[in-house]
């Protein structure tokens, strides 16, 4: 069956189909605010009038190429892309403010060619026994997932516990405004029916990370109008050894990653953060983190990447989407006459494998593109901030405005833009907010539905093995980080 | 960024104090406006309700910001200076005004209006590269409405 899937590959059109997806993936990715889902849903006219194997090899190669091409922007300019690479944007633009964004960028690019590599396996070794796993996750066992992702942030993202607690908390009240997830009641909504679908994650993104940028530089600007400094452009190459030291850091990134992109609803963006901040714990040297360690760009990178072959189990296992993305995917798969589901590998096994092999081998145009790409945008770093960043403020407004059409989101934009300024002058650390704010409204939804199954019985949270196993994890969490404190105190 | 300059305490509030204050303030007024806010409808069901996980966050932000409020006043705290506060306002300012505009001027006018005072704010002087802002909305509003078919204003 590989073989004959491969045999499949040998064909100009899926090659051409590949470059072009991938090529406009990254180009669309790297514009703030038009995801994945956005580059995706634009192409997938195009595939009409295409064979099978090629249109859906064109929409993953754009699937993959806007997952990284969001990093781009995240280094270069501190604008994530996509929401996945805002935990990239952390070390990867301190990086390229001491003119090593091409180094940053590479360690980008063989960061998610190793996830990509490393999901694609993990997919086609798999896909169904892992689909079925993902079945038995009901609401109590997503519960305890996303609260021991919700620990894991606050007890080992470095610095204060006490305020990367508070970011959370804030994240999560502000994911309580809009309608009720379970009676679709209006919660601080002010009667207004703009506050019904509550806030965005793009515009609050751009806000956070974009514009508190801009406002930052305004705050931080000297009186003399003189050219800033910009740092000399150092040597882009990254060794063979540097990425060998970091294996350990990569191989478990992809296997969060591609384990979190299974489970539907969680998306890329936790993983990324929850890969940074294990890179963060382990590494010997914690303390660079934050302030342009290579491993810092590495780790989000191979997560974020390794999450499209993950969503892809359940989605074509059983035709269950994660997220959005997924769900654009499995739309265009059915198009194309690839009805996901148990017997879509029984029915059309050779058109599945040879999608798989094209994922697995589009790492080597993803790395050839992306080497192209750079040489370019490299110089990005260059520019002097007076002149780049009036740039982010028009690319800011129109990133908002894009997501939904709304200006509504560039108002929500520029009040995240104001408390972005206001918490990173103040110390306080963005990520947790980001993770409470996607993490919060499906936590309480799980939350509640396994207590409404219950009939408001807390035994539920300790009903499968599942959940003991998760129960147990949070446990061990708490009692790690109470030793590593303690430890502390005492040296 | 480092928390360090001359502010601190009660008597100096700098940014950590402000942003801190302003956070608690916020959670006490959502805890007292939660139940005008958010309507209950009880059918029976056994478990949380609307008003449950919001009114839960609430508190624990409540109390943790408190907390962070009284270790803070301790700390030394980044301090207010008022002229670089007052471009960050500008910049805010103007941004406020490019989008209450922008549905009568259109996309391009208030986001080129808003890139160059951006521009001036971070000490841009020269009449050519304040051209800049005006070429680069140009570019977005172009490619966004038809390349993307982005219904700009």
């Amino acid at each position: 069956m590989l073989v004959d899937a491969f045999l499949e590959l040998l064909n100009l059109w899926v090659l051409v189909a590949a470059v072009v997806g991938i090529a406009s993936g990254v180009i669309i990715g790297a514009i703030p605010g038009l995801g994945p889902t956005m580059a995706i849903a634009l192409l997938i006219p195009v595939t009409f009038s295409m064979d099978s194997i090629p249109a859906i090899i064109l929409l993953l190669g754009v699937y993959q190429g806007a997952i990284f091409g969001g990093s781009i922007s995240a280094v270069l300019l501190n604008v994530p892309g996509t929401p996945s690479s805002a935990a990239t944007a952390i070390d990867g633009f301190a990086m390229a403010r001491r003119g090593e964004g091409g180094r940053a960028l590479r360690f980008a690019l063989y960061a998610s060619v190793a996830g990509n590599i490393f999901s694609c396996l993990v997919l086609m070794a798999l896909a169904e026994p892992l689909a079925r796993f993902a079945l038995d996750f009901g609401p109590a066992e997503m519960a305890l997932l996303m609260l021991f992702a919700l620990l894991v942030i606050v007890l080992f993202g470095g610095g204060s516990k006490l305020d990367a607690l508070i970011m959370v908390l804030v994240g999560a009240c502000a994911g309580v405004v809009g309608l009720d997830p379970i009676s679709g009641t209006p919660r601080f909504t002010f009667g207004s029916f703009a506050f019904d679908n509550g806030f965005q994650l793009i515009p609050v993104l751009i806000g956070l990370f974009a514009m508190s940028e801009v406002l930052l530089q305004a705050f931080d600007r000297d009186h003399d109008v003189s050219d800033a400094e910009v740092p000399p452009l150092k040597a882009s190459v990254v060794r063979f050894v540097e990425l060998w030291r970091m294996r350990i850091t990569l191989l478990l990134s992809s296997v969060i990653g591609t384990f979190v992109g299974i489970l539907p609803g969680i998306g890329s963006t936790v993983p990324a953060f929850m890969s940074y901040n294990l890179a963060r714990s382990r590494s010997a040297a914690p303390e660079s983190f934050g302030k342009g360690a290579p491993e810092g760009v590495a780790a989000p990178e191979a997560a974020n990447n390794a999450v499209t072959g993950g969503a892809l189990v359940p989605t074509l296992a059983l035709g269950i989407p994660g997220d959005a993305v997924t769900a654009v995917i499995l739309g265009a798969f059915m198009l194309h006459g690839l009805a996901p589901g148990p017997f879509l590998f029984r029915d059309h096994g050779l058109e599945v494998y040879a999608i798989f092999e094209a994922l697995l081998l589009s790492s080597i145009p993803t790395v050839i593109l992306g080497l192209l790409f750079f040489r370019v945008a490299i110089h990005v770093t260059r520019i002097q901030p007076r002149h780049l960043l009036p740039a982010i403020t028009i690319l800011a407004v129109f990133g908002a405005f894009s997501v939904n059409n709304s200006l509504f989101d560039v108002w929500v934009m520029l009040g995240a833009g104001v408390l972005g300024f206001l918490f990173r002058r103040s110390s306080f650390p963005l990520p947790p907010l980001l993770i409470g704010l996607i993490l919060g409204a499906p936590f309480e939804q799980s939350l509640r539905q396994a207590l409404l199954t219950s009939g408001g019985g807390y035994d539920i949270f300790f009903g499968s093995p599942i959940t003991i196993g998760l129960a147990g994890l949070i446990a061990l969490s708490l009692a790690i980080s109470l030793a590593l404190n303690l430890r502390k105190a005492r040296a | 960024m480092s928390v360090k300059g001359f502010g601190g305490g009660l008597a100096r509030p700098g940014f950590r104090t402000l942003t801190t204050g302003l956070l608690l303030a916020a959670a006490l007024w959502a805890l007292y406006a939660l139940d005008s806010q958010i309507q209950v409808f009880s059918f029976g069901d056994a478990g949380p309700d609307a008003r449950s996980f919001p009114r839960l966050v609430l508190w624990l932000l409540a109390a943790v910001v408190a907390l962070r409020l009284v270790l803070s006043l301790r700390r030394e705290d980044d301090a207010f200076r008022l002229r670089p506060l007052g471009r960050v306002l500008a910049v805010v300012a103007v941004t406020i005004l490019a989008l209450w505009l922008m549905p009568s001027v259109g996309f391009f006018a208030g986001a080129a209006g808003a890139g160059i005072v951006v521009s001036l704010v971070l000490g841009e002087r020269n009449p050519l590269m304040l051209g800049l802002p005006l070429v680069v909305a140009a570019i977005v509003a172009f490619g966004g409405q038809h390349g993307l078919n982005i219904p700009l204003p």
